[in-house]
C-alpha cells in the first residue's frame, strides 16, 4: 500500500486510471463492479411507470425525491434471462453524462455485494475474445479474494444502443 | 521538485479521502464513519492548502456536533462530496481564487493562469448571462438617444454597458469581442463628449457592433456547453468602420456639432477606461427616461439559477405528496381529533401556498420582451420608410420565461406584418387624415388565469373582400359561402393561405400567419384577429400563466395510468353499441353528434393490456388535432389532476406519444400523453 501511494504520487499519470474503489453487484452467476464514484444512491425495487415503445430492457421510470429517472434492467441489457424481483434486488442510481449535462438513472441489479478497492496490479484487462467482437463497456477483470469481477464502464453501457455480446463473451469464457 | 511532488502526494491522499467519504455516504451504514471520513477530509485539506474545502466541510461537522444526537444530512452532505470531487478535478481554478493557499500547493496547481481561468465554467456563464443583460439595456437605451439625442442617462448607459462587455471579454482573452467593444465605446466616448452626433446611420452602426457582440456571445455560450460554435465572426469590416467613423470625428472635433459647449469641457482621454477598473455585475444606479426601463432594472431582485428553482419546485411537490400521504394515513384516521384535523388543514393550506410561490418564482414582467421589440420596430420602420411608434403597457405583467422565450418569434412576425402591410406611408396616411406617424401596440395584462397580449396597428386593416377572394382561389373556402367579418379575418390563420406574393423584402421568410398560430398552439395557447377598414387591425393572444404545469385527466389503461392535457379534449362519452362501426382493413369509427370519428386504441398503441376491449364498455375522449377530431378509447377517467410537467431525460424524451412525466398524488409517476403525436402516429400507420 505504501509503495502503492509513492508509485501514484511519483506519476499519477502512468498510474492505471481503473484503480479505485468499485461498488459490485450480482446478476445471474456473475459478479460486476462499477465505479463508486459514479453511484449516486441504492434503493430497493420500487413501483416503476412502463414507458410505451421504448427498449425491452427499459424497465420504465421512477420519481426519485421529485426527479422522474429511467430505469435499466441490466440483466435484459444484458441479455440475459428476466428474473422475479425479490427483496434483494435493487435500483442503484448512477450518474452519467447526457446529451445536456449529467444525467441520473437507475439499473436494476440482482443484489448490492459490497465495496471493494481495487490497485492497478488488481485489474486485468478483458481477454481478446477475436473475431473482431469489440466490448467497449468493459473496463477489465479483477482479481479478488472473492472471484473474478468483471469491471464495467457504466456510462458506456448505458448510453450505447446495443449492448449485446457480453452473454457471447461470457459463456466463451 | 520535491514540492511539487509533496503537494501532489497530498492532493492525491484528500481525494482518497473524499472517495472514501463518497463511499460511505453511498453506503450509510454507519454514521460515524462517515464522520470520521469528514474529519480526514478536513484534515488532509487544510494539510494541502485547500482551506477552502476544509471550510465547506467543517460547516458540515459543526451542524452536527450542534445536533443532540449526530445525525449528518445525507443529502446535503452528498451534495457537498459531489462539489468537493469537482472542486478537486479543477485544482488550478480552485487555487486561483484562494490566494491565501500555502506557497508550496501554488506551484503544482496554478501553472495556466489566465488560459485556464477562461475555462472556468463558472466565470465563462455569468460573462454570457452579465454581456447579454448588458445588451438588452444597450438596445433600449439606444433608442431612447435615437429620440433625444441628448439623453446623457441613456447614453451613458449604452458606453458603460459596452464598456463592461469590453472588461470582461478582455478578462477571458476573448480577442475579437474586446475589439469591437472598444472600437464602438470609443465613438460612444466621442458623442459622450458632443463631438459626434448620435445620428440614425452613428447608431445602425452601434446597433451591428451589439449584434457582433450577441452572436459572439452566443458563441462563447455554445462553447462553454461543449457545443460546436465555430470561429468567431470576421470582425475587420466592422472595426474599420467603426475607425473611419471615430477618426472622421476626430478630425472635425474641433467644431463640435453639439451647440452644448459646457459639457466638451469633459476630455475624452479622462473619460476613457482601462479594463482594470471594471466592476462586473454592476452597473451603478440608472435613471431612465421610461419609466419600463426603470422598473425592469430594478435592484431589488435577486439571480437565481434556474436549476436550483426546478430543485425548489421538485421538493415542494414532494413536499405536497408527503402532506397528502400524511393526511391519508389509516393510522392518522384512527386518531382524528378536531384538533389534529386543524393542525392538517393548516398544514395544507401552507403547503399550497409554498407551491404557489415556488412556482410565481419562474415568472418574469413580459416587459423584457417587449423591449426587444423596440428595436425590431426600429429597424423595421427604417427599412419599409415609414414612421412607427411603439406603444407598449403592461409590461409588468408576469409570465413564465419559457413562454416569454418561446413567445419571441411569433411576436415578431406579427409585428412585421403591421408595419409591412398593416400601416401605410406617411403620404398615405396624412392624406387619409391620420397622423402620418402609425402606432404599433403592445399590450398585456392577466385575464382569468391566463394571459392575454394584445398586438394591435392602426393601419389599413385587413381587406376583407381580397381575403375572402384569395381564400376561395386556394379552395379554403366554397364559393358562395356567407361568411361574417371575423370569420373572414380568421382565414388568415388557415394553412396555405399565406403565399408568396404576399411575402415581401421586409416580411419575408416565406412565413404566415399559420406558423404563428402553430407557435402559439404549442404554448397551449390561442390568437384572434380583429379588425376595422381604415382603421386597424388587431391581435389578441391567450396564453396560460406557465408551462410547467397543465390541468389533466387522469385516466387508466389497464394496470397504467396516464395524464391527458386537458386544453386537448373536447369531451368524454361512452358511445352505444350502434354508433360504432368498423370498417374492414381501416379501423373503426364512431357516430358523435352527427360527425364520424375515427376510433383510436390507446392499449393498441401502448402494447398494454386493457380491461375493456369494446368501445361501448370503455370511455372515449374526444380530441382535436390540426382541426381534426378523433376518440381515444381508454378504459376509464380516474379524476381530474394539477400537474407539474418533468422531462422523462434525455434517453427517453422522444418517445411518440408520450409529453413528459408528472408525480401522481401517491408519489408514482404517471406519463402525460402527447395527443397530437398519437393521432398523427396513427395516420401515419394507416
Amino acid at each position: 500500500m505504501q509503495a502503492g501511494v509513492a508509485d501514484t504520487a511519483a506519476g499519477a499519470a502512468k498510474s492505471d486510471q481503473r484503480a479505485g474503489k468499485y461498488l459490485t453487484f450480482r446478476l445471474g452467476n456473475e459478479e460486476f463492479a462499477i465505479q463508486v464514484l459514479k453511484v449516486r444512491e441504492i434503493m430497493g425495487v420500487q413501483d416503476i411507470t412502463a414507458v410505451p415503445q421504448t427498449p425491452h430492457y427499459v424497465k420504465g421510470v421512477i420519481n426519485l425525491r421529485g426527479k422522474v429517472i429511467p430505469v435499466v434492467d441490466l440483466r435484459l441489457k444484458f441479455g440475459l434471462p428476466e428474473a422475479e424481483y425479490t427483496q434483494h434486488t435493487c435500483i442503484i442510481v448512477v450518474q452519467i453524462p447526457g446529451a445536456s449535462g449529467p444525467m441520473l438513472m437507475g439499473i436494476v441489479v440482482d443484489g448490492v455485494s459490497e465495496v471493494v478497492s481495487l490497485t492497478a496490479g488488481d485489474i486485468e484487462n478483458t481477454p481478446d475474445f477475436g473475431q473482431g467482437v469489440t466490448v467497449p463497456y468493459l473496463l477489465g477483470m479483477a482479481k479478488t479474494k472473492g472471484g473474478v469481477k468483471i469491471l464495467l464502464d457504466i456510462d458506456q453501457v448505458l448510453t450505447s444502443q446495443e449492448v449485446c455480446g457480453l452473454e457471447q463473451a461470457l459463456h466463451h469464457s | 521538485m520535491p514540492d511539487n511532488d509533496a503537494s501532489l502526494e497530498r492532493e492525491q491522499r484528500l481525494r482518497q479521502a473524499v472517495d472514501e467519504l463518497a463511499v460511505q455516504l453511498v453506503m450509510a451504514e454507519d454514521e460515524s464513519a462517515i464522520l470520521r471520513a469528514l474529519g480526514e477530509v478536513e484534515r488532509l485539506a487544510c494539510a494541502s492548502g485547500r482551506p477552502e474545502l476544509a471550510e465547506m466541510v467543517e460547516g458540515f461537522l459543526k451542524q452536527d456536533a450542534a445536533a443532540e444526537v449526530i445525525h449528518p444530512d445525507l443529502a446535503a452532505l452528498g451534495k457537498a462530496v459531489e462539489r468537493l470531487q469537482q472542486a478537486l478535478a479543477e485544482p488550478a481554478s480552485l487555487s486561483f481564487s484562494s490566494p491565501s493557499a500555502p506557497a508550496d500547493a501554488a506551484p503544482a496547481s496554478s501553472g495556466g493562469g489566465i488560459n485556464i481561468l477562461a475555462q472556468d465554467p463558472e466565470l465563462v456563464r455569468d460573462f454570457v448571462v452579465e454581456s447579454r443583460e448588458h445588451l438588452a439595456a444597450i438596445e433600449t437605451h439606444l433608442l431612447v438617444v435615437e429620440q433625444d439625442p441628448h439623453a446623457s442617462e441613456s447614453l451613458n448607459a449604452v458606453f458603460r454597458g459596452f464598456h463592461t462587455i469590453k472588461g470582461l471579454a478582455g478578462f477571458l482573452e476573448l480577442g475579437p469581442v474586446q475589439e469591437v467593444a472598444h472600437e464602438v465605446e470609443t465613438i460612444l466616448d466621442l458623442a459622450r463628449s458632443d463631438r459626434l452626433t448620435m445620428t440614425p446611420e452613428v447608431i445602425d452602426l452601434v446597433l451591428r457592433g451589439a449584434d457582433y457582440l450577441r452572436t459572439a456571445i452566443d458563441q462563447v455560450d455554445a462553447a462553454a456547453a461543449g457545443k460546436p460554435s465555430g470561429q468567431f465572426a470576421d470582425n475587420r469590416n466592422l472595426i474599420n468602420e467603426l475607425r473611419s467613423l471615430a477618426a472622421e470625428e476626430q478630425d472635425s472635433g474641433h467644431q463640435p456639432q453639439s451647440p452644448q459647449k459646457d459639457r466638451t469641457a469633459e476630455p475624452a482621454g479622462a473619460a476613457k477606461p482601462t479594463a482594470g477598473e471594471t466592476t462586473p455585475g454592476q452597473t451603478g444606479p440608472e435613471q431612465s427616461l421610461r419609466p419600463a426601463v426603470a422598473s425592469l432594472s430594478d435592484s431589488r431582485t435577486v439571480k437565481v439559477d434556474t436549476g436550483k428553482l426546478d430543485h425548489l419546485v421538485d421538493m415542494v411537490g414532494e413536499m405536497v405528496i408527503a402532506q397528502s400521504l400524511l393526511k391519508h394515513d389509516p393510522d392518522m384516521a384512527a386518531v382524528r381529533t378536531p384538533r389534529l384535523q386543524r393542525i392538517i388543514s393548516q398544514l395544507s393550506g401552507i403547503t399550497s401556498d409554498v407551491q404557489k410561490t415556488a412556482m410565481a418564482l419562474r415568472m418574469v414582467p413580459i416587459g423584457y420582451l417587449f423591449q426587444r421589440m423596440g428595436r425590431v420596430v426600429r429597424d423595421l420602420a427604417r427599412k419599409a420608410g415609414k414612421q412607427v411608434e411603439l406603444i407598449t403597457e403592461g409590461e409588468d405583467t408576469e409570465i413564465d420565461r419559457q413562454i416569454v422565450e418561446a413567445l419571441a418569434d411569433p411576436l415578431l412576425h406579427m409585428i412585421r406584418n403591421a408595419i409591412d402591410h398593416g400601416l401605410e406611408t406617411p403620404e398615405a396616411r396624412a392624406a387619409a387624415g391620420k397622423n402620418p406617424t402609425g402606432r404599433v401596440r403592445l399590450a398585456a395584462c392577466h385575464q382569468s388565469g391566463q394571459i392575454q397580449i394584445e398586438v394591435g396597428d392602426d393601419g389599413r386593416g385587413l381587406d376583407a373582400e381580397k381575403i375572402l377572394k384569395k381564400a376561395i382561389e386556394r379552395g379554403l373556402v366554397a364559393p358562395g359561402s356567407q361568411l361574417n367579418e371575423s370569420e373572414i379575418a380568421n382565414l388568415i390563420f388557415e394553412p396555405g393561405f399565406s403565399t408568396a406574393e404576399r411575402v415581401t423584402d421586409v416580411s419575408g421568410r416565406g412565413v404566415g400567419m399559420d406558423v404563428v398560430k402553430k407557435n402559439i398552439t404549442r404554448l397551449r395557447g390561442r390568437i384572434e384577429v380583429s379588425s376595422a377598414r381604415g382603421m386597424g387591425t388587431k391581435f389578441l393572444l391567450k396564453l396560460p400563466l406557465t408551462l410547467a404545469i397543465i390541468d389533466g385527466l387522469l385516466v387508466g389503461v389497464g394496470k397504467e395510468r396516464y395524464i391527458v392535457p386537458i386544453y386537448s379534449v373536447l369531451e368524454m362519452l361512452r358511445p352505444s353499441r350502434q354508433a360504432v362501426n368498423r370498417i374492414p382493413g381501416q379501423g373503426e369509427t364512431v357516430l358523435v353528434r352527427d360527425s364520424v370519428l375515427p376510433i383510436i386504441r390507446l392499449h393498441e398503441r401502448f402494447g398494454v393490456t386493457p380491461r375493456f376491449s369494446d368501445p361501448w364498455e370503455a370511455l372515449l375522449i374526444v380530441a382535436e388535432c390540426e382541426g381534426k377530431r378523433f376518440c381515444m378509447m381508454v378504459d376509464e377517467f380516474l379524476g381530474k389532476q394539477e400537474v407539474v410537467i418533468k422531462g422523462l431525460g434525455d434517453m427517453l424524451k422522444n418517445i411518440r406519444g408520450i409529453a413528459g412525466g408528472a408525480i401522481l398524488g401517491d408519489g408514482r409517476v404517471g406519463l402525460i400523453l402527447d395527443l397530437e403525436a398519437i393521432f398523427l402516429g396513427v395516420q401515419e400507420n394507416g
